[in-house]
């Protein structure tokens, strides 16, 4: 029986004169792992800040389990423990070694103790790969060992969903791996994704469904057979062929 | 006078000038460091009145500040020269120290505040624990600036009669006539103060430093 | 029960307002007495009427003078340095008992502070250095030259009263000194020709500069000189003024002179 951990419904976003998305309509089950995909600036980011209340949508609802966070008076601070972000540009605490990222929301928004806040953050690092680094800054760590902590971040508060907003768009091509190796363990482990990315082989492989977003609509969702190898729509055809032609290079050079 | 009795005239005035230092520059810090968090994060009133208190305090000569401080707002209450002294130049130096600490508020990127409202810290955490450390390393060398500017200051006292250094060469150089030496040992004296807290601060900004690969 | 309070509020209010105008109306000498202290204000940068001896300590015509007056009031003597531009306002503002810093008579002084009785009676000079190439025989052929005053004096007054004001000298040949002894190290330099001061402070200047020398002297904006005192404060004045003429008719101030002012 599917259990929608996120549901939106007729989302609208505007900035000023510009739409930025509107009417949209999504349903992440649990377990899930969605990944959305789409020419740039057509809203995938937005949508996701949204998700977690970062930014207030001008029209519709969006459920975090049975609770509607878009109502008013809804605790924002409470709302976004249940939701883990990762983002683009790592955003670690630079002050803080890559323990004590981990840790300060443990010890200053679930008030656990020190010690306790340790042992879970120690447990989230190795999880990630990165228990040998828990003392490092990150000025001392690579591009992606800090996203990896930003993930093990994220983690630490067990959120009922994680969303990803271009995890690896700011790495050097080298250390895209290790970090989508992480996102692909976490979605074999069970955690409700929700992925925005350029990726097309994890997206292929991974998604349990690709959502195509263009000019702030949802233009095709379906499985990654579906949306790769029989698309309704000539421009879902269109984009993942000119995404797989440029992608799959990559790959192959990679290899 | 021998050499040794004039100099000693002129640095015995430099207990009043680290007192008046000491009274200025934490009163400064503090005041200016709630009123950049009112500034940055207080809304538009907030910024708008902290923005005109900033005009205000930095467009008067700090002399000024401390003849109104002390023959006319004392009429009511009786401020001594010292208090009057230290507190006006506390004043001035809280509208340079907000801007200091604003612009060093400002300097940690919004983005840091937005990836700790992310994990689910309430904005005020947010501030205190991911902005301001960041912030409190960027102040320090502006703020290394701010303190030398205050102990130099602190010689404007001489005008309310506060036998602080500057005042005490300007004395003992009018008896003797012997006005280059005055102020030459007055200058010195300045100089190394100066020169020890640069030196402090400078210490501290490397002890607080975030460690990164070059 | 509130009424009964604010009533109890405002009787005491009343009763604070009522002391404090009563203590504002006691003279200052009575203050004087009970702190058995006498706070006066000086700038000690003006030998040989107050300047520092070898120790740091203060010495001079008028200190000695006001430590004799204070021995005869029966109370202690505290000091309160200030720049002289400071000590009218001081004594005014009540953060004095009185100042003595060879102050002479002036009727804008006279609208916020006293003056005792004279003290002392000086003269006016005018100081030039062995640069100077032109000549004053009367007062007002300064005009002619680029001058310099300390500011705030009796003859600050007199130039911009009889010399700037009806145009005889530019406003920017006029410059205004802090101190005295800054004018006399601008005139060795040349930024100024001529010096108009007190005489015997000049007089002690240039008997430590030799290049200096006096080309005038005569009562112009000076003559006597006086303690300033709270404005209208009779009981101060009168206790003073007694004093004053206590230490003239014995000889004290005459001794006094000798000891600081001879040449």
């Amino acid at each position: 029986m599917p259990n929608p951990i996120l549901t939106i419904k007729n989302l609208t976003k505007t900035y000023g004169e510009n739409v930025i998305f509107q009417h949209l309509d999504l349903t992440v089950n649990e377990g899930d792992t969605i990944v959305i995909i789409g020419p740039s600036g057509t809203g995938k980011s937005t949508l996701l800040r949204c998700v977690n209340l970062l930014t207030r949508p001008n029209d519709g609802q969006i459920w975090l389990d049975d609770l509607e966070i878009t109502a008013k008076g809804t605790n924002e601070d409470q709302v976004r423990q249940h939701i883990g972000m990762v983002f683009q540009n790592f955003l670690l605490f630079n002050h803080l070694t890559a323990l004590g990222n981990v840790k300060l929301g443990l010890t200053k928004v679930k008030h656990m103790s020190d010690e306790a806040a340790t042992v879970k953050a120690m447990r989230e690092l190795t999880r990630v790969g990165l228990a040998d680094r828990a003392d490092h800054y990150p000025g001392q760590l690579s591009g992606g060992q800090q996203q990896r902590v930003g993930i093990a971040r994220a983690l630490a508060m067990d959120p009922r969903i994680m969303l990803f907003d271009e995890p690896t768009s700011a790495l050097d091509p080298e250390l895209i791996g290790e970090v989508l190796e992480v996102m692909r363990q976490l979605s074999l482990d069970g955690m409700t994704m929700l992925v925005v990315t350029h990726e097309m082989g994890f997206a292929r492989e991974v998604a349990d469904r690709i959502v195509f977003m263009e000019k702030g609509y949802i233009v095709e969702e379906g499985s990654p057979d579906e949306m790769f190898n029989h698309p309704k729509f000539p421009r879902t055809r269109e984009f993942l062929w000119k995404i797989t032609e440029l992608y799959g290079k990559k790959e192959k050079e990679a290899e | 006078m021998d050499f040794g009795q004039f100099i000693s005239y002129i640095a015995q005035g430099t207990v009043l000038t680290i007192g008046v230092t000491l009274i200025a520059l934490p009163s400064g810090l503090l005041i200016g460091t709630l009123l950049a968090l009112l500034y940055v994060y207080g809304g538009k009133a907030a910024s708008r009145i902290m923005n005109l208190y900033s005009t205000i305090f930095r467009g008067i000569p700090p002399v000024v500040l401390l003849f109104i401080l002390f023959f006319a707002v004392s009429k009511g209450i009786n401020l001594s020269a010292f208090w009057a002294g230290s507190l006006s130049l506390g004043v001035v130096s809280s509208a340079y120290q907000m801007e200091i600490v604003r612009g060093a508020l400002l300097s940690v990127s919004g983005d840091q505040l937005m990836a700790a409202r992310a994990v689910g810290l309430s904005r005020l955490h947010a501030i205190r624990y991911v902005v301001l450390p960041q912030a409190v390393r960027l102040a320090i060398p502006p703020w290394s600036n701010e303190a030398a500017i205050v102990i130099k200051d602190s010689s404007l006292v001489y005008a309310l009669g506060v036998p602080e250094i500057l005042r005490r060469a300007q004395l003992i150089g009018a008896s003797s006539q012997k006005y280059l030496l005055a102020y030459l040992s007055a200058a010195v004296i300045y100089f190394l103060l100066v020169l020890l807290t640069t030196r402090l601060l400078n210490h501290l900004e490397n002890k607080l430093a975030i460690p990164s690969n070059p | 029960m509130k009424k009964r309070f604010l009533l109890v509020v405002a009787l005491a209010l009343v009763a604070a307002m009522l002391v404090a105008c009563a203590t504002e109306s006691t003279s200052v000498l009575d203050k004087i007495q009970k702190a058995k202290k006498v706070s006066v204000g000086t700038s000690a940068d003006y030998p040989p009427y107050e300047y520092l001896d070898d120790a740091g300590n203060k010495t001079g015509f008028d200190i000695e003078l006001m430590e004799e007056i204070a021995k005869r009031m029966g109370v202690e003597l505290e000091w309160v340095d200030m720049p002289f531009d400071s000590l009218v306002a001081a004594v005014a503002g009540g953060k004095l008992d009185m100042s003595i810093s060879c102050f002479n008579y002036d009727e804008e002084r006279d609208k916020t502070v006293d003056f005792s009785e004279a003290y002392y009676t000086t003269e006016d000079a005018f100081v030039v250095s062995g640069a100077f190439t032109g000549t004053i025989t009367e007062p007002e052929d300064a005009a002619n030259y680029k001058v310099g005053v300390q500011s705030g004096t009796v003859q600050d007054g007199w130039l911009t009263d009889n010399l700037v004001t009806p145009g005889l000298l530019p406003e920017a040949n006029l410059s205004r000194y802090e101190r005295v002894d800054q004018a006399a190290l601008d005139l060795a330099n040349g930024r100024i020709e001529v010096l108009m001061g007190d005489y015997v402070p000049v007089q002690a200047l240039v008997a430590q500069n030799p290049d200096l020398q006096i080309v005038y002297r005569g009562v112009l904006s000076t003559g006597p000189i006086n303690i300033v005192l709270p404005d209208g404060d009779v009981e101060l004045k009168t206790e003073v003024d007694r004093i004053i003429k206590e230490l003239q008719a014995e000889g004290f101030i005459d001794a006094l002179a000798v000891k600081y002012f001879s040449e």
